[in-house]
Order: structure tokens, then C-alpha cells, then sequence
């Protein structure tokens, strides 16, 4: 019966966060994106078959911008989940592409014990690998190049991006740590 | 303040007086104890050793005015005190102050409400004669430079002629918070305690509130 006690939970649910806050994180997660989305809607050609944004960023956007002490948004956590997770999904699809939902689940799951075995764990990792599978065509055709462009790079530029922007109020800085 | 805070500067000037010489601290979290605390817990912990060393103390303080405010003026005042009316001569009123040993005390009438305070500080400004002095040094100064007898302008005056009034008092449900808050805002020494109808029912120094604080405050070492 513990087992289902303990779907109970046990505490509440941290205080909100100041106006300052959510207005900061707005800023930053709409020119974080904006750059990553104008280097794949504008810097890339028509007929390019490389891709600069995929929907993990989204989700990196939220901890970048809107979670800046989360252990999980620093620097180390961005970029090591980025590529790791992008490699490991790559490497899943090109086992188990006739196994859609096997790459799929292998493809996440490894991704998550690899971030956590290399202290790199970063939420949007998980979606890095799970895009590499399911695709689109443009990205199975990019093989690993998909770990560089876009992951490493498009989470560079966001980088570059929290690096400026989230310094400039008083109560935040960041970040946490590098290592 | 925070009586935390409030505290903290009390065991400061009781240090620089030597009235104590090791005064007590709080525990010393550092970000390494947390590290190690972390390495215990099964499972992700969302938050940097960093951010939860400042979380704690920050919680630690609010634990101690939480625990502050459940202690009452009357658990902390001293019930017996010594008084006087408006009408006592002021060599009465030093004299009991030199005998007894105390710095201050409440004046209350025959209702025993309390009408004003008397300490060092109204004695040291009255006893220049119209030339208001701060502190005792001041008035051996201006002794020393003046001719006749210092005191003379006080000589024949009773308590209501250099008595603080409106004396500043608190409720005896008043909490260990308030009374600290209202010491350092008001930058005195002691305070009647009174009941509803304004009458004394003790008095509370500021060394009372760190006693009582301490030992909830700073566990005892060893």
C-alpha cells in the first residue's frame, strides 16, 4: 500500500515568481528563439537541406530563460544534453528505423541515463534524441551532422543569448556554474 | 528587524564591552555540508549546493522568528520593579538608582500606571542647565571647565521635571519580536510591561531578550 501512498505527494508547490521575473523570461526566450528561427528562416538557402531549429529549443527557451538557477539550464547541462542526446538518437535510428517505436523508446531513454551519467541531464535532450528519430526526412538525411547543425549550434546561439541577457537585471545572473 | 538580526548586534556590543568573550554562534553551513547532504538523497535534487545554502539560512531565520513570536513579554519580563511617582525628589531618584544598580526606571502614579521613564541619559541632559549634554564624559568636561556645583540647576526638581513622557511601554502579550523592534527602533534599554489598562506589570531589559533568545537561538556547543 506504500506504493500507492506515495503517489500522494508529500509537499506543495514552490512560491510563484515576481512580475520581473516572468517579463524577463519573455525577453529572453523571445531573442533566444528569434536568432536560432532567423538563422534557419533567413541565413539558410531556399533549397538548403540543413535545418537550424527543431521544437527542443522550445523547451530549452523555458529553462534558459525562465529557470535561469536551475541546475538543469546551465551551460554544461545545455550543450552536453544537446549533442550527447543528438548523437545517441542518430545512432538509434540508424539501428532500429525499421522499429519505429523501439528507436523511439531506446532513443529517450538512453539519452536520459547518459545525461545523468555525465551530469549533463537537459529536459529538451530528451526531445534532441526523440526528434533524431522520428524525423523529418530532412533530418534522417543529415545523419550525425544533425549533432552540430542544429543541435550544438543552435544551442550555441541561445547560449549566447542567455549569457547577454539574463545578466542585465539586478536579481538574476548567470551562470550557476560552468563545470 | 528580524530578532535574528537583532540578536546578532546585541552579542556585537556585549562582545566590544567584554561583557562576554565567546559569543555565541549560529551553525556555519557551508556549501560543502550541503554537497555531502546532497550525495544522501536518492534521486535529482533541482536546486545548486549554492542556492540551498542560502535558502537555509535564509529559512533558519525565519524558523527563529516564527519561535519568536511565540514568546510572550510576560514569559520574558522581570514581574518585581522599582518605581517612583512624579512628586520623588531626583536625589531620591539617583540615589535609589545608585544603590539598586540600575540604569532606568518607570514612573507610575497611585494607579501604578506608568506616566513617564527616568534613566541616565534624562540626568546627563538636565544637568547642564539649559545647555542640553549627551553623555557622561560631557558633563565631567563641562564640571571641570565650569565653576560651582554642576548639579544645581536639578537640585531641588522632582521626577516629572526631567522624566521621559510619553514613556515608550509594550503589552504583556506583545511578542519577543516586537519588544526587540521596538528597542532598536526607538533606541532604549528597558521597557515597561503593562497590562490592558496601562498599568505596570513588569519591565523587560534589552539583556533579558538575549538570554531568552540564546539558548533557542544558538544551541549550547559540545
Amino acid at each position: 500500500m506504500d506504493y500507492f501512498k506515495k503517489m500522494a505527494g508529500t509537499t506543495k508547490s514552490p512560491p510563484g515568481v515576481s512580475l520581473s521575473e516572468i517579463t524577463w523570461s519573455w525577453v529572453g526566450g523571445f531573442l533566444g528563439i528569434a536568432l536560432v528561427a532567423l538563422s534557419h528562416y533567413r541565413l539558410l538557402g531556399q533549397g538548403s537541406d540543413l535545418t537550424m531549429i527543431i521544437g527542443s529549443f522550445g523547451a530549452s527557451a523555458v529553462l534558459l530563460y525562465g529557470a535561469v538557477k536551475s541546475p538543469l539550464a546551465q551551460p554544461r547541462n545545455l550543450m552536453g544534453g544537446h549533442i550527447l542526446s543528438a548523437v545517441i538518437g542518430v545512432t538509434f535510428y540508424n539501428l532500429f528505423h525499421d522499429q519505429m517505436w523501439l528507436a523511439s523508446a531506446l532513443s529517450v531513454a538512453t539519452a536520459i541515463a547518459v545525461m545523468h551519467a555525465t551530469k549533463t541531464l537537459h529536459p529538451p535532450g530528451g526531445a534532441t534524441a526523440l526528434i533524431a528519430v522520428i524525423g523529418s526526412d530532412d533530418i534522417h538525411s543529415l545523419g550525425y551532422l544533425y549533432a552540430v547543425v542544429p543541435a550544438g549550434l543552435g544551442a550555441l546561439i541561445m547560449l549566447i543569448v542567455a549569457l547577454m541577457i539574463n545578466n542585465i537585471p539586478r536579481s538574476r545572473r548567470y551562470p550557476e556554474f560552468w563545470f | 528587524m528580524l530578532l535574528y538580526d537583532f540578536i546578532k548586534m546585541e552579542l556585537q556590543i556585549m562582545k566590544k564591552n567584554r561583557e562576554i568573550s565567546n559569543p555565541p554562534a549560529p551553525p556555519d553551513i557551508s556549501e560543502e555540508d550541503v554537497y555531502e547532504a546532497m550525495k544522501g538523497i536518492e534521486g535529482y535534487l533541482d536546486i545548486t549546493p549554492e542556492d540551498f545554502r542560502v535558502l537555509y539560512s535564509l529559512a533558519y531565520k525565519h524558523a527563529i522568528s516564527r519561535l519568536a513570536q511565540s514568546v510572550k513579554a510576560r514569559d520574558v519580563m522581570t514581574r518585581e520593579v522599582i518605581t517612583a511617582s512624579t512628586d520623588t525628589p531626583l536625589r531620591e531618584i539617583a540615589q535609589i538608582m545608585a544603590t539598586q544598580n540600575i540604569s532606568g526606571l518607570p514612573i507610575v502614579d497611585a494607579g501604578k500606571k506608568v506616566i513617564g521613564v527616568i534613566s541616565e541619559k534624562n540626568f546627563v541632559f538636565h544637568i547642564g542647565g539649559g545647555k542640553p549634554l549627551r553623555s557622561f564624559m560631557e558633563v565631567v568636561a563641562y564640571s571641570l571647565r565650569a565653576e560651582g556645583c554642576l548639579s544645581l540647576p536639578i537640585d531641588h526638581k522632582t521626577a516629572e521635571d526631567i522624566m521621559t513622557r510619553p514613556p515608550v511601554t509594550v503589552m504583556e502579550g506583545a511578542t519577543l519580536s516586537q519588544v526587540a523592534s521596538l528597542m532598536a527602533e526607538k533606541n532604549i534599554n528597558r521597557v515597561p510591561v503593562t497590562d490592558h489598562e496601562g498599568r505596570l506589570v513588569g519591565i523587560i531589559a534589552r539583556a533579558d531578550i538575549v538570554q531568552t533568545s540564546c539558548t533557542v537561538i544558538f544551541p549550547p556547543k559540545g
